[in-house]
């Protein structure tokens, strides 16, 4: 049942990540295994499964912050095991827990985030105030991140990623501490990166925003993808016609389970 | 009763659980290192002890005077090492720890959870203390050939003293938490006590102790021992304690025992009585310490110094890290203090060779000015590499949870890295250089000397700076309360360790041909050829360690850091 790579996603063209066989292991135990996928530009992918599937593992080792055991992650057709410098400045990357520096304050976070990734003066201050604005930070940016709460901290890391304009954003539960009006915030922006070409890549546990926002979402279960499309074509493959994706969800990954 | 046992658990079965988990391997080992060197420092005590105590022995009329002087001392010393140690450690546990919050959201009383925080403080701040107290004591009874009753005293009497003090210290801190939250206690705690040191220390130093050399200063000695007489005040627990010991080292016992029950009583009012203060302080300290403490600083709403003008030559991620680490660093209140402290032994430091009585030395005047000098190479690169384990070796551990940034941002781990090292680089070579051509100057050493002392300085300061920022990437602790405790971790050890090793392999390399150089300046002689082939390769191979300690830490540290996860 394991999805390949030609049946989570064209090969050719606009091909924005991939993924080949990715696995991982931690001591003896596997955490993700031979994930192969392909995400186009301008496409919303969702990662869903349940609690210790391996979404977390696969996340961190597209945005280059762990090391896969064997695979290959491809990021608009840069290695990330060979370049990846090149393949991380494309990255808007957003953790699912918002460690942050605590001594900085937000403004100064941004604009350490900017230099980071070669944004110019002028393009930081107009993105800076802009994005800050949008986010409902504008009056916390010259206070200490440790003052901040973890809603906000999260708004800051997402402001943080967007600042470079990436062409791509790979996000870990997104919605996290994040309030109704900061959730419907996140999806109106992610939405409208999308539109403007931007790939999204991100796991969530909230099958609601997973349904409303991804273009296909990916199964993973015990460190494998069982399943990856559209919900229509999800269904499909979990042999139900039920309303909701969490009945889908329920189906796919109790079956793997036995 | 039953509800401080269960919150104690978690405890327990961490501690037993440490021995079968991933890396146990790894920990055994550390543990046996760390036992090892303990044990040598345990024996060492005692050994010193022994002979400082076999020798008062055999100093007819004064040399008990001496030895009864030396216990109040020793036993003032380790009470206020127990002081410092309950009141920080308390204040961690009580107010500060990360699992604090799970503990108060359970439907156990307020003083249920105080009293079990108590009881692990009590402990962890003791053990040490009680641990190396005992050599000293042990000396004391094998010295004076005491019974057994003056072990079972001495052990009965560290009890109520270290309950005592803990429970006063608890006390206090649930006292300040209530008016000053927890984080900033901490800070006030460190400085004052800084302070303090500073002031002993400079006190101690301007009595010019080395005076003493000198026979004709030898009355204020006899004034000194008149003083030793005067005994403690009888209300401090303290000397309950000194009288008990006392009284047991001399075999009366009664005397002994009424002064252990009085230790003993107290002890027990001290902890009935902080306990009960615990529940009307403790809930509201722990609510206080939860909110952020304001900044002492309000940030300026214009930009503040222009670093993109004065960092404008460094590429965007080496400005970004700069200043990031600039910043993070000199906004940690608690660097400040020991900031101070470091600059206040740096002065110490000086005002000793300011001061040195080499002129009453029987050894020709030039040859021991630049012999001091030649030491006081491998002494400035100590203080360095002293000053790098407590503020370079954690510098890497203090990213934290956010070592993920680093991780995920489009720069390499080794750029990351030589950033860290150029930022301590720099003002910390500035330091040693500073060390060591003042001193020079006070030693008014030749000119030879100076060079010499001045080049090896700069090229050690970046080895001794490489291996801190290396070898804390290769030993990091993301995960740890308090990073800069990363100095005393098993890594801060080895760190050390072979600092000692460089600093003495490089003076055992130039000692040999800066001799020789130094007695033909003397002799108005020229080298020998094979005396100028050895200089040439004793210093190469000095140069080629001095690389060496750059590049292979560092190295170490990228490669740790980049299979790290």
């Amino acid at each position: 049942m394991k999805a390949t790579v030609e049946e989570s996603g064209t090969m050719n063209g606009n091909v924005m990540i991939e993924l080949r066989n990715l696995t991982k292991f931690y001591g003896d135990t596997k955490a993700v295994d031979g994930v192969s996928l392909a995400v186009k530009a301008g496409e919303i992918f969702g990662f869903i499964g349940p609690n210790g599937a391996g979404k977390t593992t696969t996340i961190r080792m597209m945005g280059g912050v762990l090391a896969p055991t064997s695979g290959d992650i491809l990021i608009g057709g840069i290695d990330m095991a060979k370049d990846p410098q090149a393949a991380k400045q494309m990255i808007g990357f957003i953790p699912d827990r918002p460690f942050l520096y605590e001594k900085l304050t937000g403004t100064e976070f941004l604009r350490f985030s900017a230099d980071l990734y070669g944004v110019g003066e002028e393009a930081f201050l107009e993105r800076s105030q802009r994005l800050l604005r949008q986010f409902s930070l504008d009056e916390w940016g010259n206070e200490l991140v440790e003052a901040y709460s973890h809603g906000m901290k999260q708004r800051l890391i997402i402001v943080a990623a967007l600042l470079h304009e990436p062409r791509v954003i790979i996000v870990d539960e997104p919605m996290v501490g994040l309030d109704p009006a900061g959730i419907k915030m996140v999806k109106d922006i992610l939405r409208r990166l999308a539109l403007g070409g931007t790939t999204i890549f991100m796991s969530t546990h909230t099958l609601a925003v997973a349904e409303d926002l991804c273009d296909r979402i990916g199964v993973i279960s015990r460190g494998s993808v069982i399943a990856a499309g559209t919900v229509g074509e999800l269904k499909a493959v979990a042999e139900t016609q039920e309303a909701d994706l969490e009945a889908v969800f329920l189906r796919l990954t109790r079956e793997e389970a036995r | 009763m039953n509800e401080i046992l269960t919150l104690l658990k978690p405890r327990l079965y961490s501690f037993k659980n440490s021995g079968s988990s991933a890396g146990a391997g790894g920990l055994r080992f550390r543990v046996y290192v760390f036992g090892a060197i303990g044990l040598a420092f345990w024996v060492g005590i005692f050994a010193v002890f022994f002979r400082v105590l076999t020798y008062f022995q055999g100093i007819a009329g004064l040399g008990d005077l001496l030895a009864v002087k030396l216990l109040s001392m020793v036993l003032l010393t380790f009470t206020a090492l127990l002081i410092f140690s309950s009141i920080i450690t308390a204040l961690s546990k009580l107010y500060l720890s990360r699992d604090l919050m799970l503990v108060h959201s359970l439907p156990v009383a307020p003083r249920s959870i105080f009293l079990a925080r108590w009881i692990e403080s009590t402990v962890d701040s003791s053990w040490m203390v009680v641990l190396y107290s005992l050599p000293v004591f042990l000396s004391y009874g094998v010295v004076y050939g005491a019974g057994s009753f003056f072990y079972l005293a001495i052990l009965l009497s560290f009890v109520p003293l270290c309950l005592t003090i803990s429970a006063l210290s608890a006390a206090v801190v649930m006292a300040v938490a209530v008016i000053l939250p927890a984080g900033r206690i901490r800070t006030l705690i460190v400085a004052i006590s800084v302070v303090l040191f500073v002031v002993l220390l400079l006190a101690f130093r301007l009595m010019r102790p080395e005076e003493l050399t000198n026979p004709e200063n030898f009355t204020s000695v006899v004034q000194y021992f008149r003083s030793l007489q005067t005994p403690g005040s009888a209300l401090l627990p303290t000397t309950w304690v000194f009288d008990s010991i006392r009284a047991a080292l001399s075999g009366a016992r009664a005397s002994s025992i009424f002064h252990l029950s009085l230790s003993l009583s107290f002890a027990g009012a001290a902890v009935c009585g902080t306990a009960w203060l615990s529940e009307v302080l403790y809930f509201r300290g722990y609510a206080r310490a939860q909110t952020t403490p304001g900044r002492l600083f309000a940030a300026s709403p214009r930009r503040p110094a222009n670093w993109q003008k004065v960092l404008g030559l460094l590429s965007g991620p080496a400005r970004a890290f700069v200043i990031k680490e600039v910043r993070t660093f000199f906004r940690d209140q608690t660097q400040w203090p020991q900031l101070f402290l470091i600059g206040a032994l740096v002065a110490i430091y000086l005002y000793n060779f300011s001061v040195l009585p080499l002129e009453r030395s029987p050894i020709r005047l030039t040859y021991l000015q630049n012999t001091i000098s030649f030491l006081n190479m491998g002494l400035a690169v100590f203080v360095l590499t002293a000053v790098a384990a407590r503020f370079v070796f954690p510098a890497v551990s203090m990213e934290g949870d956010a070592f993920w940034i680093v991780k995920a941002a489009p720069v390499p781990i080794r750029t990351f890295l030589w950033i860290k090292f150029f930022v301590y680089y720099l003002p910390l070579l500035v330091m040693t250089e500073i060390l060591i051509v003042v001193t020079n100057l006070f030693l008014q050493v030749t000119p030879f000397m100076m060079a010499l002392s001045t080049v090896t300085v700069f090229c050690m300061a970046p080895g001794v700076v490489a291996m801190a920022v290396g070898l804390g990437a290769v030993y990091p602790d993301f995960k740890s309360e308090n990073p800069a405790q990363a100095a005393t971790s098993f890594g801060g050890l080895v760190f050390m360790i072979l600092c000692a090793g460089f600093i003495g392999i490089v003076a055992l390399l130039e000692a040999g041909p800066t001799h020789a150089i130094f007695m033909a300046g003397v002799r108005n002689a020229h080298l020998t050829p094979l005396q100028w082939v050895w200089t040439a390769a004793s210093f190469a191979a000095a140069l080629t360690l001095c690389a060496a300690a750059v590049y292979v830490p560092m190295r170490l540290g990228e490669k740790r850091l980049s299979d790290l996860g």
